[in-house]
C-alpha cells in the first residue's frame, strides 16, 4: 500500500518544475487562450442564424433583402403581420396564413403526444421492470427490433390503414389531430420503455415491497411508489416525445389535408417556400414564436438532460 | 461494458420532500386513478361499439371481428379480479394496441404492398377494372343520333335527363336506370330546347355549371352497353363500347379490328403488339419491385446514387459531429476554465431550437439570390441550387444541428473516465496527444459507440434534414423523381406521394423494406460487437 501511495504522489514532485521551466517547451498551447478562441469561434457559428433571425424578426423590413445583423429600428410590425395579416399591401400574401391555428394544433399534438407517450411508455416500462412472466425478454428485445422500422418507413401504409380507419370513424381518420396522436401512439413503446425500465431498474424494490405489505395494489404501487420516484425520466422521456413530435413533418403532411389543421412544421414550410425574399420578416416572428416552448421546457428539465442522452445509450 | 455513470438523481433522500408533480402523479394511486381508469375504460367500449355498428352496417364482418374479440379482451384483463398472471397484462396491454395498430399493422401491410403492383393506375381491383374499362371504351356511335337534352329533378330530387331524339322527336326520361319513353305533350320546348316537362322540374341554368361534373358522368344505359351521355348542357349523344369482354376467356376484343387483350399477370390488359388498357389493377406480382431496382435501368441509376449518397450523408455528418463535438469538450474541460459554464450553456442552444426551424432558416440564410451568407461574404454562391454544393451545404447544416448532442454526450462521458488512468498515463510519461490518443478516445468510443449507431441509423433516415432544406433537389437529369440530394427516405416519400407524378407505393414501400435491412444490419452488427443486448437480466 505504501509504495503505491509513493507512486501516486511521484507526479506531484515533477509538476511544480514543468511549471517553473522557461517557455521554449510549449509556448503555443499554454495558458487558455485557445480555449477561449475555440469557444468564442464556436459560438459565433452557433448564434450565428438565432442573431440574424431576431434581427429579421424585430426589423422594420419585411424582406430578405438586405437584412443585417442588428436591425436599425426596433418594430413589432413582423408580428403584426404575422399574426393578423391585415395590413392594405399585403392583405392578399398573408390571407392564407393560420399561424396561430398551427402554433395551437402544433400544442395541442405535441403535449397530448408527450403526455400518453409517457404515460403509455411507463406502464410498459413497470411491467417489464417489476414483474416476470413469459415472454418479458423476448418482448424487450423485440421492441428493440421494432425500432429500426420507424413509423416513417411505413408511412405509405399508414395512410391506408388511417383512410380506411376514417371511413368507419371519420373523428380519427384522415385530416384530424386525434387520428394523428393516435397514429403517434404507435410509437410510444420502444427506446422509451428501455430508458424507462432502466431508471425503474434503480428504484429499490424495497419500496414496493413495503407498500405492497401496507395492502397496496400493483396499480398503487405504480402510481403512488414508482411513478413519483421517477419524475426526473418521466420529464426527459415527455421532452423528447414532445420535441420529436413538434418536428415530425413526413406523417403530418401525408395525414393532413387542410390548411386549418397544419401543424407549424407544415404551415411555415408552406409560408417561406420559395418566398424567402417577401416573407422573411413575419417568418423570422414566426420562428422566434414557435422556438418558445421548446426553449422554455429545454432549460426547465436541463439537468436531467445530459443524465438521459447518456443513460439511454449506454445502460440500455 | 463501461458505464457513463449517468448521474441518476438519486431517488431516496433523508428529508423527503417530493415535487408538486410526483405529489400530482401520486394523487392518481387514490381515488383519481380508478376514476379515470373505469372513465377510459367506457371510452373503450362506447367507441367499439359505434365502430361495432358501423362495420356491420357496412357487412365488413373480419373487422367486425377482430374489434369485438379485442374489446372483449380489454374488459376481461382489467375487470376480471386479481388474477395474478393477468397483472403483467394491465400495464402492457394499454401501448402494445397501439404498437400493434400503427406501427406492426403498418408494417406487415407495407410488406404486403412491396410485393404488389399498388400505384397510381393500379388502386382498384379486378372486377372494378373490367367494368372501368368497359366504361372506358364507349365512343360518340357513327349513326349521328343526337338528343337535345335538359337536366332535371324528379320527385325525389333526383338527377334525370329529359331527352328528345332530333331525328324521329321522340321523348324520353333517361335515368341511370335506362330511357323510359314519355308522351312528347309532356315535354315543353322552344326553339329546339327542352324548357320544361310535366312531372320534373329543370335544373336552373345558373345552377347547371355547378353539376357539370356531375353531368358528364351521368349514363343513361341502353341496350348492352351502349348509353346516352350528355355533351355539354343542352345535347346529349348515344355511345357505343369500342371494347367487347368475353367473360369465358377472361380477354377484351376490340370490336374494329379483333386484336385481343390478355391478363399480362401484372394487373393490365395488353395486346399482342403491348397496347395496355387502362385502368390496370391491384394485383401481386412477387419480386418485380426488387428486380425493378436492380435490372430496370430507369430505377436502378436514380436508386444507387441515392443510396450512396445516403450512406454518405448519415456517415460525414455523424462523423463530423463527432468529432467536432467531441474537439469542443475536450476543449472546454479544463478545471477553472473561466467562462466555463456560459460557454457551455449557449453551445448547446442550437440543440433547444425544434430543428424543423433551424432548418427552415438555414434554408433562407443560405438562398443565393437574397441569402444572408452570401450577403455578408459578398459572393454568389448557389448554396442550395447546385448539386454539389447543396450536398455540402446539407451536410454542414446536419454537423450544425448534431454537433451540441455529441458535446454534451462527450462531456459526460468525458467527466466518467476515471482520472487516474490518465494520472496512470502521464506518470509513464505520455504526451497530452499520446494521452488522448491511447487513453481517453479509446474509452470514449467504448462508451458512446452505442449513441454514435444510434446517430448514423437516425441521420440515414432523417427525411426532415433533406427535406425541409432543399426538398430533396436541385433536380437531376436522369430521373424525375429523385433530386441530387435525395436520401432514400425522401426518395421513397416522393415516389409515394410525390404530387402530380403519379403515386407508387408498391416501390415506395419496397425501398421502404429495403431501407429496414441496411439499418438493421448496420445496427444489429454493431450492437452485437457492443453486447449491450447483455444488460436485458
Amino acid at each position: 500500500m505504501s509504495t503505491f501511495d509513493e507512486a501516486a504522489r511521484a507526479p506531484a514532485v515533477p509538476a511544480p518544475v514543468a511549471a517553473e521551466a522557461p517557455a521554449p517547451r510549449r509556448p503555443l498551447l499554454a495558458g487558455n487562450w485557445w480555449r477561449h478562441l475555440v469557444a468564442i469561434v464556436a459560438i459565433v457559428i452557433c448564434l450565428f442564424p438565432v442573431v440574424y433571425i431576431a434581427s429579421a424578426a424585430f426589423s422594420a423590413n419585411p424582406s430578405l433583402t438586405g437584412a443585417s445583423a442588428i436591425p436599425s429600428k426596433l418594430t413589432l410590425h413582423n408580428f403584426g403581420l404575422l399574426l393578423h395579416g391585415s395590413t392594405a399591401t399585403s392583405e392578399q400574401t398573408f390571407a392564407s396564413v393560420h399561424y396561430v391555428r398551427w402554433f395551437v394544433n402544433s400544442m395541442i399534438v405535441c403535449f397530448s403526444t408527450a403526455i400518453l407517450t409517457v404515460l403509455l411508455g411507463a406502464l410498459a416500462a413497470y411491467a417489464f421492470s417489476r414483474f416476470r412472466f413469459t415472454g418479458r425478454r423476448m418482448g424487450m428485445l423485440f421492441l428493440l427490433l421494432i425500432q429500426m422500422f420507424p413509423q416513417l418507413l411505413a408511412i405509405v401504409a399508414i395512410y391506408l390503414i388511417v383512410l380506411k380507419v376514417g371511413g368507419v370513424v371519420p373523428q380519427i381518420g384522415l385530416n384530424t389531430l386525434t387520428g394523428l396522436v393516435l397514429v403517434y401512439m404507435g410509437g410510444a413503446l420502444g427506446v422509451n420503455t428501455w430508458l424507462l425500465k432502466g431508471f425503474f431498474d434503480t428504484i429499490p424494490a424495497d419500496l414496493d415491497e413495503s407498500a405492497r405489505v401496507d395492502g397496496a395494489t400493483p396499480a398503487q404501487v405504480f402510481w403512488g411508489v414508482v411513478l413519483p420516484l421517477a419524475t426526473p425520466v418521466l420529464a426527459v422521456v415527455g421532452l423528447f416525445s414532445f420535441v420529436f413530435t413538434l418536428n415530425e413533418f413526413a406523417i403530418v403532411s401525408a395525414l393532413i389535408g387542410t390548411k386549418n389543421n397544419f401543424t407549424l412544421p407544415l404551415g411555415m414550410r408552406g409560408f417561406i417556400d420559395q418566398q424567402y425574399g417577401q416573407h422573411w420578416g413575419p417568418f423570422a416572428a414566426g420562428v422566434l414564436i414557435a422556438a418558445i416552448p421548446a426553449v422554455l421546457l429545454f432549460q426547465f428539465l436541463q439537468r436531467y438532460i445530459v443524465s438521459g442522452l447518456t443513460a439511454g445509450g449506454v445502460k440500455g | 461494458m463501461s458505464t457513463t455513470a449517468a448521474p441518476t438523481p438519486t431517488p431516496t433522500q433523508a428529508t423527503f420532500k417530493p415535487s408538486y408533480l410526483a405529489r400530482a402523479i401520486a394523487a392518481f394511486s387514490g381515488w383519481p386513478g380508478l376514476v379515470v381508469k373505469v372513465a377510459f375504460l367506457g371510452v373503450v367500449n362506447a367507441l367499439a361499439v359505434w365502430a361495432a355498428t358501423v362495420l356491420a352496417d357496412q357487412s365488413n364482418w373480419p373487422a367486425f371481428g377482430v374489434l369485438v374479440l379485442f374489446t372483449l379482451l380489454i374488459d376481461l384483463i382489467y375487470l376480471v379480479p386479481r388474477r395474478p398472471g393477468l397483472i403483467p397484462l394491465k400495464f402492457i396491454v394499454p401501448g402494445t394496441v397501439f404498437l400493434i395498430a400503427f406501427q406492426i399493422a403498418p408494417i406487415l401491410y407495407t410488406v404486403n404492398v412491396a410485393f404488389t403492383n399498388y400505384s397510381t393506375g393500379h388502386i382498384i381491383s379486378k372486377s372494378g377494372a373490367i367494368t372501368a374499362i368497359k366504361e372506358n371504351s364507349l365512343q360518340p356511335a357513327q349513326s349521328g343520333t343526337t338528343y337535345a337534352m335538359a337536366a332535371a329533378r324528379d320527385k325525389n330530387g333526383d338527377l334525370v335527363l329529359i331527352l328528345q331524339d332530333s331525328t324521329s322527336g321522340k321523348t324520353y326520361v333517361g335515368t341511370k336506370k335506362g330511357l323510359t319513353p314519355i308522351p312528347r305533350a309532356a315535354v315543353t320546348l322552344k326553339a329546339g330546347a327542352i324548357t320544361g316537362a310535366t312531372g320534373y322540374t329543370l335544373v336552373p341554368v345558373k345552377e347547371l355549371a355547378a353539376i357539370g361534373q356531375q353531368l358528364t358522368d351521368f349514363h343513361v344505359p341502353i341496350g348492352e352497353n351502349a348509353a346516352i351521355q350528355p355533351q355539354g348542357f343542352d345535347t346529349a349523344v348515344p355511345l357505343q363500347p369500342t371494347l367487347r369482354y368475353d367473360p369465358e376467356r377472361g380477354v377484351f376484343v376490340r370490336i374494329s379490328d379483333g386484336a385481343v387483350f390478355r391478363d399480362n399477370g401484372l394487373g393490365s390488359f395488353v395486346s399482342s403488339s403491348k397496347e395496355e388498357l387502362e385502368p390496370g389493377w391491384a394485383t401481386h406480382v412477387g419480386f418485380r419491385n426488387f428486380s425493378r431496382a436492380i435490372h430496370d435501368p430507369l430505377i436502378r441509376k436514380p436508386f444507387l446514387r441515392v443510396l450512396i449518397w445516403t450512406f454518405v450523408f448519415a456517415g460525414s455528418t455523424v462523423f463530423l459531429s463527432f468529432a467536432l463535438g467531441l474537439f469542443l469538450a475536450i476543449t472546454l474541460d479544463k478545471p477553472g476554465l473561466r467562462f466555463q459554464r456560459g460557454y457551455r450553456s449557449i453551445m448547446v442552444i442550437p440543440y433547444a431550437i425544434p430543428s424543423f426551424l433551424s432548418l427552415l432558416v438555414w434554408g433562407g440564410l443560405l438562398n443565393d439570390d437574397f441569402g444572408v451568407v452570401n450577403n455578408l461574404f459578398h459572393v454568389h454562391i448557389p448554396w442550395l441550387f447546385d448539386p454539389w454544393m447543396a450536398k455540402v451545404s446539407v451536410i454542414l447544416v446536419s454537423t450544425w444541428l448534431t454537433v451540441p448532442y455529441f458535446f454534451l454526450v462527450a462531456m459526460g462521458a468525458l467527466q466518467a473516465i476515471p482520472k487516474e488512468l490518465v494520472e496512470a498515463a502521464k506518470v509513464d510519461g505520455g504526451g497530452a496527444f499520446q494521452i488522448f490518443r491511447r487513453v481517453t478516445l479509446p474509452l470514449l468510443l467504448v462508451a458512446t459507440a452505442p449513441l454514435l449507431i444510434a446517430s448514423f441509423a437516425f441521420n440515414f433516415n432523417n427525411f426532415n434534414n433533406i427535406y425541409l432544406l432543399t426538398g430533396g433537389g436541385p433536380a437531376t437529369n436522369d430521373q424525375p423523381i429523385a433530386g441530387a440530394t435525395d436520401i432514400l427516405i425522401s426518395y421513397t416519400y416522393k415516389l409515394a406521394f410525390a404530387t402530380g407524378k403519379g403515386n407508387d407505393y408498391a416501390l415506395a414501400s419496397s425501398i421502404a423494406i429495403v431501407i429496414f435491412f441496411i439499418v438493421a444490419t448496420v445496427s444489429g452488427l454493431s450492437f452485437w460487437r457492443t453486447k449491450a443486448l447483455e444488460s436485458v437480466r
